[in-house]
């Protein structure tokens, strides 16, 4: 069962690397919400207009899209032995994930632009 | 299958008993699956949240609804347990942790926590 691309080293350490990176930001975005309590909408898009958090929170999607599809991958690879109804998973998966990913980039450069 | 084979057939998921890093394994694949499925309400709450006036309010007013409540608790849930098991897989990679009597006792540490930021959490939004 050899799936170019679909295995080896690389995604290992990618999700690796993407998840130390995730944890840090999932620790730095729960202090916000406790020292920014409660956001309101005024600092809130401060708050992600902010360039360091909005780098931040650009890195964060990147991130966490490729994190997720390489664990999501794993997951449909584990329990779907067939052929179309991986291709078909995956290619939902993808979809999704870049649908939600240039949704939250849009969100991004619009409170930027405002 | 032969008559003569009595092996257990065991997929009776009440049967299955998992020691305590194979919960803690299981639950960080679902809890990661779970996230994934979020991903789009949030990408839909960000954008809403960001945009003018009325759109942070909505976005407010979508969080205080009980069942989004409900669902947003879930998740949290999901992500404190996937973020804890996640440090305990990195450090395993580290080869920390890794033999039977560590990797133990590091499964029952990521269940405690889990559960003690859970409560605190719990406390903070209460409170």
């Amino acid at each position: 069962m050899s799936a170019p691309g679909l295995q080896g080293l690389r995604p290992w350490v990618i999700q690796r690397v993407t998840a130390v990176y995730l944890a840090l930001f999932t620790i730095y975005f729960a202090l916000a919400l406790l020292v920014n309590h409660p956001f309101n909408e005024n600092n809130w898009q401060q708050w992600v207009a902010w360039p360091v958090n909005n780098i931040a929170l650009l890195l964060f999607i990147v991130a966490l899209l490729w994190h997720v599809w390489i664990g999501i991958r794993d997951v449909i690879l584990d329990y779907l032995p067939n052929v179309v109804a991986r291709l078909l998973a995956l290619t939902l998966v993808a979809a999704v994930l870049l649908g939600s990913g240039f949704w939250s980039l849009k969100a991004l450069v619009m409170v930027l632009v405002k | 299958m032969s008559a003569q084979d009595t092996r257990p057939f065991f997929l009776n998921l009440i049967k299955i008993h998992l020691p305590v890093t194979g919960v803690v394994s299981i639950f960080h694949r679902i809890s990661g699956v779970v996230l994934f499925l979020s991903i789009p309400f949030f990408a839909y709450l960000l954008d809403l949240s960001v945009q003018d006036s009325s759109g942070f309010q909505q976005a407010a007013d979508l969080l205080a609804l009980p069942l989004v409540k409900l669902v947003l608790a879930i998740l949290i849930a999901s992500l404190v347990h996937h973020f804890y098991a996640g440090i305990r897989f990195l450090l395993t990679d580290f080869d920390i942790g890794l033999q039977k009597a560590s990797s133990i006792k590091a499964a029952w540490l990521v269940i405690a926590a889990e559960l003690i930021t859970l409560v605190v959490i719990l406390a903070g939004v209460c409170l």
